[in-house]
């Protein structure tokens, strides 16, 4: 199956246009998702469900006091086909919506895989409207000792009004013998801020594609990543940016590691699109290899059509620095502790990031037991 | 600030043109009888009949690119292969037909060859038409001469080099060039021979409709140097002309190689090149290429590093006015421990051209602690053109040192405005710009070759901006 194709397509002996996973099957078993909960403020909610996707837009009238509307629509007859390539057929269903001025709002979906609950296909629709201020972290988690296959396929789709200031945490935790495909798409409106961290360490196969469509003046979009490979895990990254609105601002930064036979291909594009004037873009990807098996691969773009704007991207990859190490060692840490602390100092300004501390001790635990 | 506007370069020293003034011009069209009558013109050798024979099945069986510039106004059918021109080859300039040598005399061949290079070859169309080297590199054995007198004169050398380095189905183009190719230089460099002054081999197509397919072979064995020139040119018609040359380079254990490319095509050409280079143990093959001209061009040297401790350096400029769409790069296989690669690419767009910087850098599971730093800027010179950096980065191994850095902009306001407030007129401060930006390639060609490279940057950076 060929999925996360790259935007312009570069000679096919470089390997780099799209990725072709080989025996990978979609489970035909789609018994339904239960096992998901949602918080608002740190408070468990029970969404309310809608029967259809029009039915969640008259509950939208009904909740009108309140600052924030989380629908579930059951019956949908929607099939997304987004970035990675691979149709969707969801099996949940969440719609987010985030009234005019409101601020100080928290969500946090919650999803945790078990023998019950393999395959998750969801759809999530976050709408921010004018002057909100929305925190929403999305965790895709296996209960404790689950080790079976399991399969994520999920879209995550956001619209920013004006003045918006959304941030979004997803963290994918899934198991080694899982597939997770996972697309992202953002649409932002004039002065809509956005904040997109994701930590991307399940699967053997990762496959990420996040598009962003910054189409407002002032439009800001950071989106920190990070992904911890190990045993034959594959990460397959497709990040795509356009830059339509004057002084539009994208900001990319991926940080990983790669233990034993793990591979990783990042893609990265920033497209200045004509009449973005005083647009910035940046790229940054950095890959620090833990093992002489482990393999990366970068394509990071740069496609430039306006002549006032500015784009940087670099990209760098090698081993832990040995001075670093022998420092460590030195003042009697282990080989394996020194090293963990220094992937620990590499990705700690982006776990900084996550707003909720379980989350963070969540993704601290896993880079330990990974490690 | 007003925008400066930025005219076209002016090519009228390369734009003359002389009649089509030909012995033989094989009729237009790609068959086999038509490779059958070049090798027959060109009293191939069987084996090499085989070779062309064998490149047009595999032509035929490959497809087009797909990706980068739309190729599809190339219709073979309109291109004749071979054109040969009313001269043979001659080792005195007095020989060579008048049309021919004003021709070359324009470009200032001759001079640069009195003032400044060791050998050089001229080829016109198909042909080469001018060949000479120095007394005292011919005693140290040195061979430079034509494709054709090496295939008859060097068999074995050809024969175990030729479409080696460059395999007949790397692409479409290069199929092409092996069932057609003619002229171009053979260099020979023994063991531990240092040439220190270059050899210049200079191509250009007159004919219309025609392509020129020259093949490039040069040898430089253990602990030899050499620095070769190849500069390319052709004046404009309104139909499509073809270059798909190849160039095959093979560099010694602790040997030494300087190609240095200036590309100046006209506006008509599809500059579909090819170059590649294996190099020995710690080998330094460096290039620097200047992409001026041309409709579109498609071209991306290679250095794979098959020796321990191989260097190879690439500098790079492509300059891509209206009409325009440069898309060029570089390509490096780190295939032995402790190989080294320094990239550094710039690309200038003006008048709606486009340029694009596509790359590899491959390091494999054979070279721990390789090294290897890529630098690409693009300087946009107004808000019509169009410029991209497609870079593949692919790291398979983990004691490597590896960076890539890239950028793209316009030129500063702030620096005109300082440049402008010591007393610089507005022009010339983005001319000094400009120039500053082409400074660290312009500064790697030969000083010697001045006779085109100069009259070009200057043109280009200096009368054209203001």
């Amino acid at each position: 199956m060929i999925l996360n194709e790259t935007p312009v397509r570069t000679s096919k002996n470089f390997n780099s246009n799209n990725i072709e996973l080989k025996n990978f099957e979609v489970p035909q078993e789609n018994n339904g998702f239960l096992n998901r909960n949602i918080y608002i403020n740190s408070e468990k909610k029970i969404m309310i469900v809608a029967e259809s996707q029009e039915d969640s837009e008259r509950l939208n009238d009904l909740y009108e006091d309140n600052k924030v509307l989380v629908t579930e629509i059951t019956k949908s007859d929607f099939k997304l086909k987004y970035g990675v390539g691979q149709e969707n057929n969801p099996n949940q269903f969440i719609r987010v919506l985030a009234k005019e001025g409101a601020t100080g709002v928290a969500i946090n979906l919650e999803f945790t895989f078990d023998e019950e609950n393999t395959n998750l296909q969801d759809a999530i629709e976050i709408y921010a409207e004018k002057d909100t201020d929305l925190d929403v972290t999305i965790s895709y988690v296996p209960n404790e000792e689950f080790g079976e296959y399991s399969y994520h396929n999920g879209v995550i789709k956001l619209t920013a009004l004006e003045n918006a200031n959304v941030n979004i945490t997803v963290v994918n935790l899934l198991n080694n013998s899982s597939d997770n495909l996972i697309s992202f798409e953002n649409k932002l409106l004039d002065n809509a801020k956005l904040n997109y961290t994701i930590i991307d360490f399940g699967g053997k196969n990762s496959i990420t594609n996040y598009y962003t469509d910054l189409f407002g003046k002032n439009s800001d979009n950071r989106v920190n990543s990070i992904y911890l490979g190990n045993n034959n895990q594959l990460f397959d990254l497709n990040y795509i940016a356009h830059c339509h609105g004057e002084k539009s601002n994208i900001n990319i930064e991926v940080q990983g590691a790669l233990k034993d036979e793990a591979i990783k291909h990042f893609k990265g594009t920033i497209d200045f699109k004509k009449g973005c004037k005083k647009a910035v873009g940046n790229e940054n990807e950095n890959c620090l290899l833990l093992s002489d098996k482990a393999k990366s691969l970068a394509l990071p773009m740069l496609l430039c059509s306006e002549e006032d704007v500015e784009g940087n991207h670099s990209s760098s990859s090698g081993k832990a620095g040995q001075k670093e190490l022998f420092y460590l060692m030195s003042r009697g840490l282990t080989e394996k502790d020194a090293m963990k602390l220094l992937v620990r100092a590499k990705f700690n300004t982006i776990l900084e990031g996550i707003t909720k501390n379980d989350v963070k001790e969540l993704v601290s635990n896993a880079i330990d037991s990974k490690l | 600030m007003a925008k400066t506007q930025i005219e076209d370069i002016n090519r009228n020293i390369y734009d003359f043109k002389k009649e089509d003034n030909y012995d033989y011009k094989i009729k237009k069209g790609l068959t086999k009888e038509i490779v059958e009558e070049i090798s027959k013109q060109k009293n191939d050798p069987d084996w090499m009949r085989e070779i062309r024979l064998h490149a047009l099945e595999v032509y035929n069986e490959l497809e087009l690119p797909t990706w980068g510039p739309d190729l599809s106004e190339l219709n073979m059918d309109d291109i004749a292969t071979y054109v040969r021109p009313k001269s043979k080859l001659n080792s005195s300039w007095d020989d060579v037909p008048e049309d021919i040598k004003d021709t070359f005399d324009r470009l200032g061949i001759p001079e640069a060859e009195k003032e400044s290079l060791a050998g050089v070859g001229a080829q016109y169309d198909s042909e080469v038409v001018y060949h000479s080297m120095k007394e005292e590199l011919k005693k140290q054995g040195v061979i430079y001469t034509d494709m054709e007198t090496a295939v008859r004169e060097y068999p074995d050398l050809v024969k175990s080099h030729f479409m080696k380095c460059v395999p007949v189905n790397d692409h479409k183009f290069v199929a092409l060039h092996a069932a057609v190719w003619s002229g171009g230089s053979f260099v020979y460099v023994p063991k531990g021979v240092k040439v220190d002054v270059p050899l210049q081999s200079y191509f250009r197509l007159n004919s219309p409709e025609s392509g020129q397919f020259e093949h490039t072979l040069i040898i430089v064995e253990e602990g030899a140097s050499l620095h070769f020139i190849e500069g390319c040119s052709a004046p404009k018609y309104n139909k499509v002309n073809l270059h798909a040359g190849c160039v095959e380079l093979y560099v010694g254990d602790n040997a030494h190689l300087r190609y240095s490319t200036i590309e100046n095509w006209s506006k008509n050409m599809l500059n579909l090149n090819t170059k590649k280079a294996l190099c020995g143990k710690n080998s330094e093959m460096e290039w620097v290429s200047g992409s001026f001209g041309s409709k579109i061009s498609m071209l991306y040297p290679m250095s794979i590093l098959n020796g321990e401790g191989a260097r190879t350096e690439f500098t790079g400029i492509s300059f891509a006015g209206k009409g325009q769409n440069l898309d060029n790069g570089f390509k490096v296989i780190h295939n032995a421990p402790n190989t080294k690669s320094v990239i550094n690419a710039k690309s200038i767009s003006k008048h709606g051209g486009k340029c694009t910087y596509r790359s590899l850098v491959r390091i494999t599971e054979n070279a721990p602690k390789s090294k290897s730093s890529v630098s690409c800027e693009s300087l946009m010179l107004d808000d019509i053109s169009v410029s991209d950096t497609i870079p593949t980065n692919d790291i398979r191994t983990d004691e490597v040192e590896f960076s890539h850095e890239a950028k793209i902009g316009k030129i500063s306001d702030k620096a005109i405005f300082y440049l402008m407030s010591r007393g610089i007129s507005e022009e010339d401060a983005k001319a000094m710009i400009v120039r500053g930006f082409a400074y660290p390639i312009s500064k790697e060609l030969p000083v010697e070759y001045a006779v085109e490279m100069n009259n070009l940057i200057n043109l280009e950076l200096e009368g054209a901006i203001g």
